[in-house]
């Protein structure tokens, strides 16, 4: 009955086009989405990795500096390893800051970072990657060593240039005072300047960069921390891991999330994966409401022919499997043609599909280049290969269950209508 | 009148008891047939003749059991059809009768000799043998030149005579007939009859008709009328009654 089956679809050339063509226009969409699903789906990965996804806290209502008038508050040291244990937290980076006066109304800021993290930049609410210009960055060998990478501003005020890096010693003392800082009953600390970096801009180059240990030791804070600053493992979970620090730190820390940002990349780019996992579902309900009609029709076309093979002793079963046959060859073939039309037209339409689906949603300026931005491609995966073999024996089954019912109700007597 | 055929002593191969049918057609119910009793023996060519609506087709899908009785008894080759499951009633298609169609119900798609292999598929013969009965077939309906043919390249006799190769297929003791000569012309017809008629002596072959000239050719006339048999031709019953069996009942 499989072969019976088979050789039903060769009744008529011209109509076994035409069907696998209407089957074969919604498999072509079905490839077009999961096309632009699979592009967006690497492109989410990619801005995960790039768009800011770290928070910062402070203590509550201070700006955590060990000598700024009234801003003194520091988080308390045991927040370190309990945010690090928080779920999707990928890494926590502490800093000590303290202030010293340069010129005039001038300060110079101090930061103790662990050596190996990311050293930046704060002043006035800007922020930056410094750049080494000079000798070199803190390493690990640095650790509780009394030395410092310093902004080039610094260096201008202490009278240090590039040809002294490494030689260099820098004074720190502790016990003067500014409008804003007050004074530490500290020893002064002499600092040997290893590097010198620039920022490209006045406030980022005035800052000093020591080791945490060695800023403990100096200013003599054994304990707590000024800033925290808690990288989340991707920017989707951002908000998740804010949610979680807020309950566990809100009493004691505020905290400064970029979560506008990270959740309107997640919102865009679920919203697109969403429209094209939308619009493969579509499809596939599209090649099964095609198959559903082609498949009422054959079988009010043979009913006589059904009737016929009933009254000749075949089974409901053998019956069934022949049109079930004949469905899924007929969804093969469809999947078939409209793998050809992907292969041809399918990067170019995906492209401009895209961009019409996705325009709506976009700001202006991103309208015209997202879509080119995005790399769509008309190649075919194994992943796409089980998506349309899981959508043919779907669509076939799904597709003729009607169709079988009818079968299983037909009479032989369906023999003699036609006379 | 009396509703019942004569019996004549011979090995019984169909025996309807009071078989009736009746159909609803809004709020009136039509008889198709009513209170049918007949006896049929192994061999001959019975014909039941009646007009239009006066039950003969229905009297043969029921026979065929392409269709159930309403009430009554169904006994063919010893089984009785009314008791049967779907599936048995698959298997008496499949095996027990063979089926003539006045409109030749060939599959299109299929040539004949395919056609004909097509019962015997269904019946689980190997391939082998399918294709071998199925031209000896052909060969016996003198198409052994058109087998690779489709039925549309065949003329109306030529795929009547297909059908009856298929009938034969799976060797059925019975052979239903509905206007087999329908939609021929009467040359054909008549050779189609004859053909009919040689395939009679080695089993029954029950035959549906309107044309008095060819029911003439049958061993035994049934007329039916407003769904009951009625008692005539008794001489040419009892001319055939070295072959032929039936009962009256008063």
């Amino acid at each position: 009955m499989i072969r019976l089956g088979l050789r039903n679809l060769l009744r008529s050339k011209p109509r076994l086009i035409l069907v696998a063509l209407l089957i074969g226009i919604p498999f072509f969409l079905l490839l077009v989405m999961q096309a632009i699903g699979t592009a967006v789906a690497q492109q989410t990965r990619l801005l995960q990795q790039n768009v800011d996804n770290t928070l910062q806290l402070r203590a509550r209502g201070a700006m955590g500096h060990v000598n700024m008038v009234g801003n003194e508050n520091l988080l308390p040291h045991e927040s370190f390893n309990q945010v690090r244990a928080v779920e999707h937290v990928a890494k926590v980076e502490p800093y000590l800051l303290a202030m010293t006066p340069t010129t005039g109304h001038n300060f110079a800021m101090i930061v103790g970072v662990t050596p190996g993290d990311t050293k930046r930049l704060e002043s006035h609410g800007e922020a930056g990657t410094p750049k080494i210009i000079a000798g070199r960055d803190l390493t690990d060998a640095d650790r509780g060593q009394k030395v410092a990478v310093i902004g080039q501003g610094v260096a201008k005020w202490a009278g240090i240039t590039v040809e002294n890096v490494g030689h260099a010693i820098l004074n720190l003392d502790l016990k003067r005072t500014h409008p804003v800082i007050f004074a530490l009953d500290r020893p002064p600390a002499t600092l040997k300047v290893v590097g010198i970096y620039a920022s490209g801009y006045v406030f980022g180059d005035m800052q000093l960069f020591i080791p945490l240990d060695t800023f403990r030791d100096i200013y003599g804070f054994p304990r707590g921390i000024s800033w925290l600053f808690v990288k989340a493992d991707s920017a989707e979970y951002l908000p998740a891991v804010e949610q979680k620090l807020k309950a566990m730190l809100g009493e004691v820390a505020d905290i400064i999330a970029p979560t506008h940002v990270a959740e309107f990349q997640n919102t865009a780019t679920r919203a697109v994966l969403r429209l094209a996992r939308g619009g493969i579902v579509l499809a596939a309900v599209l090649t099964i409401i095609v198959v559903f009609f082609v498949m009422l029709l054959v079988v009010r076309e043979r009913a006589w022919e059904i009737g016929t093979l009933k009254a000749l002793g075949a089974s409901n079963d053998g019956i069934v499997v022949s049109f079930l046959t004949e469905a899924l060859a007929l969804c093969v073939l469809g999947a078939f043609l409209g793998l050809l039309l992907f292969a041809a037209w399918g990067g170019p339409i995906a492209q401009h599909t895209f961009g019409v689906g996705i325009a709506p949603f976009l700001p202006a300026q991103y309208k015209d280049t997202l879509a080119t931005a995005l790399s769509l491609s008309s190649s075919i995966a194994p992943a796409t290969l089980a998506l349309l073999t899981g959508t043919c024996v779907i669509a076939a089954a799904a597709g003729s269950v009607w169709s079988i019912r009818q079968i299983i109700l037909l009479s032989p007597m369906e023999a003699i209508r036609r006379e | 009148m009396s509703n019942s055929t004569v019996t004549k002593t011979g090995d019984r191969l169909v025996v309807l008891h009071r078989v009736s049918k009746t159909y609803r057609k809004g709020d009136e119910i039509i008889k198709a047939l009513d209170g049918v009793d007949v006896t049929l023996a192994e061999h001959g060519m019975v014909a039941i003749v009646g007009v239009s609506g006066s039950g003969k087709s229905s009297l043969l899908h029921i026979i065929g059991a392409m269709d159930r009785p309403s009430s009554g008894e169904v006994m063919v080759a010893g089984q009785s059809l009314t008791e049967l499951p779907e599936s048995g009633l698959m298997r008496y298609r499949r095996q027990t009768v063979g089926f003539v169609f006045q409109s030749f119900n060939l599959i299109p798609n299929l040539s004949a000799l395919e056609n004909v292999m097509l019962p015997m598929e269904f019946n689980g013969i190997v391939r082998a043998e399918r294709r071998a009965r199925a031209l000896a077939l052909l060969d016996r309906v003198g198409l052994r030149q058109r087998l690779t043919h489709r039925p549309r390249e065949l003329s109306g006799g030529e795929q009547q005579r297909v059908a009856i190769a298929r009938a034969l297929a799976n060797n059925p003791p019975l052979i239903l007939a509905d206007e087999p000569t329908g939609n021929l012309d009467s040359k054909t017809g008549q050779m189609i009859y004859e053909l009919l008629k040689e395939i009679s002596r080695e089993r029954t072959v029950i035959v549906v008709t309107h044309a008095e000239a060819l029911a003439q050719m049958a061993d035994r006339v049934l007329p039916i009328k407003d769904g009951r048999l009625q008692a005539v031709a008794w001489e040419k019953e009892q001319a055939s009654s070295e072959i032929l069996g039936g009962s009256r009942h008063a």
